[in-house]
């Protein structure tokens, strides 16, 4: 296997409407801005991966004949990847592959959103009525882990207020609330009981793309002074949506998967290994549940390390510090944004969102009812260990 | 021994039947196609390492409907699993791709969809541009129908050659009495124009010494490539495809001849344009399979040819070519070339 | 024989235009039709990018038409409910005079006799203009081009958006599993799938075939299961509108764990239980249509059944810590 890296990270000032660029002025600001980092232009890229959420959410089918053009795409190859809210992360690892099958150099990988075109509710259910929303199916699961964790229930409100203060940090985020606080979380209106408003992610249109290099393409933007991000690990797994017995919770998908990355990135003890992480939280309560998943926390003591501030900026594991998926959600572009600000964190370019010293960083993205997991470790050096 | 590109092959693949109007769900027809694809080899749904599946939500009706579709590849111990928006056969260059990284031997990709169940001349507007295209119901038929006239105008083909395609692929009809009908689409004729298709592919694929192992003779995969050209068919010359030509050539069409060509040609001057932009002359048996315009279960179309160029090579060939398509007037076209060994 | 239910997914997007589309279909409102330069070549209609390198086009406008010539075309004979005109007319690619690139538009020529190569094409407008390809209502042949009606004039403000009305109707086939189901319902009998290689239990009727073992289900596989059961986890949906919505008071979805067995029956309604009074361990009895009434069975594969919900029996609720974490 080839080594890759990532050589330059661009993503779109996400709101809940862009409504100031087509869908290929979204995605070429991304684009561009990621190309720049890379100082890079369109025609340095082999080959596009394209992912988005289902199309429904825009009324566009296969946007990726639509976007070739955009992409400058014309003459490469195009390859468009869908696995429900994971597609960013896999959107990244299919990029990876595609270098690290020594069959492309310079792959550019894309995800965005332009979900107020449509309605993510109504998308969500299919045009159906009823829809249980974006987090009505996840609520039992969060009741669950509650129940069986014995957490107090300000962990959620904390997780909450944690990722919309970073959010301040991140000129890119979507919500920026000043003001937010435990009680004014505590106080929002309850939407899918246990999960309130202030809880959830926001709807928002937005793009991200990442620019991933083989080992002369990073060897040469070190050469230069712009650290890449080695990808020293990619792992997806999926698990059926239900059997008797099946564990959302704890899914063995998400701790299988880990496993597995960490295994390729030489990762024995990642609790400490790992400088930070960026973890696809939606809804507050799944930060301590995927701590728990990711075996970064042992099984029922992921909350403790919200509670204790471990998982703050300047804690000793900041989850999120971009903001996470509660600040800044396209949908189909957020698991790309897990992956990417990863990789800047390792870069060092995440501004005042920097975690110091950061250089091993993971990502993860997850879909469907806890079941398509997709994540990477990156890091700034190809050996971090040793 | 490090795995080299060369020394990944198909080693089975199977189709469902395919019909007009399935009464089974897609992940009906994926259990059934999945196992009938594994068991021929003595492989079980544990053996997969990994599975890439490809299907089309708007043509589900459903959103997130390939989640249901995962219940047919036994996830369970999870699996290393991936999907695409698009036809199986780049279900097929990520597995490839994945396969590379040495670390696991059998893939299993699929195809997969039901047509039936909407209107194309209504859905297929929606994969258009969305400001200046879609908004005019701009369908398949149109756009197949002026890249036939540039075709003909190019002297390409002419109605007489596709109605010989037809005939070629459907085993039946005389020319004659062909090109009395009148049009569908001006200059395209019923004859002209694919079947609406449910059904599913599933296709396996081994690496080094254990495709050897469980095979005789596995289809190399020795040259795999796909590129796009511009969306909009009016801003590109419609009597060519380059992006098949570029495919081709970087999927090693020239290195050697072949012998065997299955083409998703769901038009019949598709396929005179594809064999013309190809140089595929007559010593090349073309979609022998009968092709897209025999059956054309959408999502499944490209990877089902893969499938028939594979039985070329299992049969004793030494190389044949595969084709699929995405997009109106052929925007984005996969070349796969799969070779034997002696 | 196998039935069919017909749904259909409609929405109207919201497309916002950006600064060339925008500036094209503020100009289609003031009948005038504009290109872009891309190097020597006018395109049409504009785009923000060179569609063969990608690189961003400056926005150099230039006026083109309003007449051009049909480059190639074809005859519609049949037009779907989304084409521009609903009479016969030809889709062409016509080249506005002054264009590198041609426009895909209808041209309302009567006959296919009328059309030809070569042939000249002008627009005709559509009296009121919003800002949309279709302000344009189609091509004619000549030179001169028309108004349909009294001229609104130009629209009072830049156009910045567009709305697509997309709406799709499937025909799915109703599996034979889920019709037995139905059927089963409406004989107030609830029917699970038990694999026979790892004995769990299904319920679903749209769950084909067992997840683990890749079993298919048939009536061989069916098993009766009780009408009791108890609640092991819930969630209450506060409803947001949406074209297609139904609900608009808060709604409750619950689980249930069918006595006697391992079986989960994911998002259920409730019969007369207060949202307020949902808890985990609520013993619950399943409740069934009156003849002639249809249950309200959420999940899009089962459809009108005869479960209308499961209602609260009165007796003391279950205690049992293991019992939220089943929601499988």
């Amino acid at each position: 296997m080839k080594p890759c890296a990532v050589v330059g990270v661009g993503q779109t000032h996400h709101r809940s409407r862009r409504r100031d660029v087509s869908m290929g002025g979204l995605v070429r600001e991304a684009v561009f801005r990621a190309l720049d980092d890379a100082e890079l232009t369109m025609a340095d890229i082999d080959a596009i991966v394209l992912g988005k959420a289902p199309d429904l959410f825009e009324g566009v089918m296969k946007p990726e004949l639509y976007l070739s053009d955009a992409l400058g795409a014309v003459g490469k190859p195009m390859f468009r990847v869908h696995t429900a809210g994971s597609v960013g992360g896999t959107t990244g690892i299919v990029a990876a592959s595609h270098v690290q099958s020594g069959k492309h150099r310079t792959v550019l990988a894309v995800a965005f959103e332009k979900q107020s075109e449509g309605n993510a509710q109504f998308a969500l259910g299919s045009g159906k009525g009823a829809s249980l929303g974006a987090g009505g199916s996840f609520a039992p699961f969060l009741r669950a882990y509650i129940h069986r964790s014995g957490a107090p229930e300000h962990i959620g409100w904390k997780v909450a207020v944690k990722d919309r203060q970073n959010a301040l940090k991140n000129p890119y985020a979507h919500l920026k609330i000043d003001d937010i606080s435990l009680e004014s979380v505590r106080n929002s209106p309850m939407m899918w009981d246990p999960i309130r408003y202030l809880e959830s992610c926001p709807s928002s249109d937005g793009a991200c793309a990442v620019v991933i290099a083989d080992e002369d393409g990073a060897n040469a933007a070190a050469a230069a002074g712009r650290t890449p991000a080695w990808i020293l690990g990619t792992s997806s797994r999926s698990e059926p949506l239900s059997f008797a017995g099946r564990d959302p919770v704890r899914p063995q998908a998400c701790l299988q998967c880990a496993e597995d990355v960490y295994t390729q990135a030489g990762i024995t003890d990642p609790r400490r290994q790992i400088d930070m992480a960026e973890l696809y939280v939606p809804f507050s309560w799944l930060e301590p549940i995927w701590l728990e998943a990711h075996h970064l926390a042992d099984e029922g003591e992921g909350w403790r390390l919200v509670d204790d501030d471990t998982t703050q900026l300047t804690g000793a594991l900041p989850i999120n510090a971009s903001g996470g998926v509660l600040s800044t959600n396209p949908i189909g572009a957020s698991g790309l944004l897990r992956f990417a600000e990863a990789a800047n964190q390792v870069r060092g370019r995440a501004g005042e969102h920097q975690v110091d010293g950061a250089g091993v960083a993971l990502a993860m993205a997850y879909g469907a009812q806890n079941q398509y997991f997709s994540m990477w470790v990156v890091a700034n050096s190809l050996h971090p260990f040793g | 021994m490090t795995l080299t590109s060369d020394d990944i092959a198909v080693i089975g693949w199977a189709q469902t039947e395919m019909v007009r109007r399935t009464e089974l769900t897609e992940a009906q027809m994926l259990v059934r196609v999945i196992t009938d694809a594994l068991e021929p080899l003595g492989l079980t749904r544990a053996d997969v390492d990994f599975t890439c599946l490809g299907s089309c939500d708007y043509i589900a009706g459903q959103a997130f409907s390939f989640v249901y579709n995962l219940d047919a590849i036994g996830a369970w111990p999870p699996k290393r699993d991936s999907h695409v928006e698009m036809d199986g056969a780049w279900a097929l260059y990520e597995a490839w791709l994945r396969l590379h990284e040495g670390d696991i031997e059998i893939a299993v990709v699929t195809g997969s969809g039901r047509s039936s169940t909407a209107d194309p001349a209504l859905i297929y507007p929606m994969e258009m541009d969305p400001y200046v295209l879609a908004p005019l119901g701009a369908d398949p038929l149109t756009f197949a129908a002026l890249q036939a006239r540039a075709v003909i105008g190019a002297g390409i083909a002419d109605e007489r050659s596709m109605a010989e395609v037809a005939i070629r692929a459907r085993g039946t009809g005389t020319v004659d009495v062909m090109l009395a009908e009148d049009y569908v689409r001006e200059p395209l004729r019923r004859h002209d124009i694919p079947p609406i298709t449910d059904g599913a592919v599933a296709m396996v694929l081994a690496t080094g010494d254990r495709a050897r192992r469980l095979v005789d003779r596995p289809a190399y995969i020795t040259g795999f490539d796909h590129r796009t050209d511009c969306h909009n068919p009016a801003l590109r010359p419609l009597d060519d495809s380059p992006s098949t030509r570029t495919a081709a050539r970087e999927a090693g069409l020239g290195d050697a001849p072949v012998e065997f060509a299955e083409l998703q040609a769901a038009f019949t001057h598709e396929e005179l344009l594809l064999r013309h932009v190809l140089e595929l002359g007559d010593e090349v048996a073309v979609n022998s399979s009968g092709g897209a315009l025999r059956s054309n279960p959408i999502m499944a179309t490209g990877l089902a040819r893969v499938g028939y160029a594979a039985d070329h090579i299992f049969g004793g060939g030494t190389r044949a070519l595969a084709h699929s398509t995405s997009g109106p007037c052929l925007q984005q076209n996969l070349v796969c070339i799969l070779g034997g060994r002696s | 024989m196998t039935t069919f239910a017909e749904s259909t997914i409609t929405f109207p997007y919201q497309r916002s235009l950006g600064p060339v589309l925008g500036a094209f279909m503020t100009a289609l409102t003031e009948r005038r039709i504009l290109g872009i330069r891309n190097g020597d070549e006018v395109m049409v209609p504009p785009m923000e990018w060179d569609p063969a390198t990608g690189a961003e086009l400056p926005p150099d406008f230039i006026e083109v038409g309003p007449a051009g010539t049909v480059e190639s075309w074809t005859w519609v004979p049949a037009p779907t409910v989304q084409h521009p005109l609903d009479r016969p007319f030809a889709f062409a690619f016509i080249r506005l005079d002054g264009a590198s690139t041609s426009l895909l538009h209808a041209v309302d020529a009567g006959s296919p006799e009328a059309m030809a190569e070569g042939m000249r094409v002008a627009p005709r407008w559509k009296g009121e203009r919003i800002g949309h390809i279709t302000d344009i209502a189609c091509f004619m042949p000549g030179d001169t081009p028309e108004t349909d009606g009294p001229d609104a004039g130009p629209a009072a403000e830049p156009v910045e958006m567009m709305e697509y009305l997309a709406s799709i109707t499937y025909r799915n086939p109703v599996p034979t599993m889920v019709e037995r189901a139905r059927e089963a319902s409406r004989e107030r009998r609830l029917l699970g799938m038990r694999c026979p290689i790892c004995d769990r239990v299904f319920v679903g009727a749209d769950r084909p075939h067992c997840p683990i073992d890749a079993v298919e289900f048939g009536p061989e596989t069916e098993v009766e299961l009780g009408h009791t059961g108890t609640i092991t986890n819930f969630v209450v949906v506060t409803p947001t509108p949406y074209p297609g919505q139904t609900q608009t008071e808060p709604f409750a979805r619950v689980f249930v764990l069918i006595d006697g067995t391992d079986v989960i029956f994911p998002y259920q309604t409730v019969v007369e239980l207060p949202v307020a009074e949902l808890r985990v361990g609520i013993r619950v009895a399943a409740v069934w249509a009156s003849p002639g009434e249809v249950g309200d069975d959420p999940r899009p594969a089962v459809g009108p059944s005869g479960l209308v919900g499961w209602m609260p029996t009165g007796e003391p609720d279950i205690d049992d810590p293991d019992l939220v974490n089943r929601v499988y």
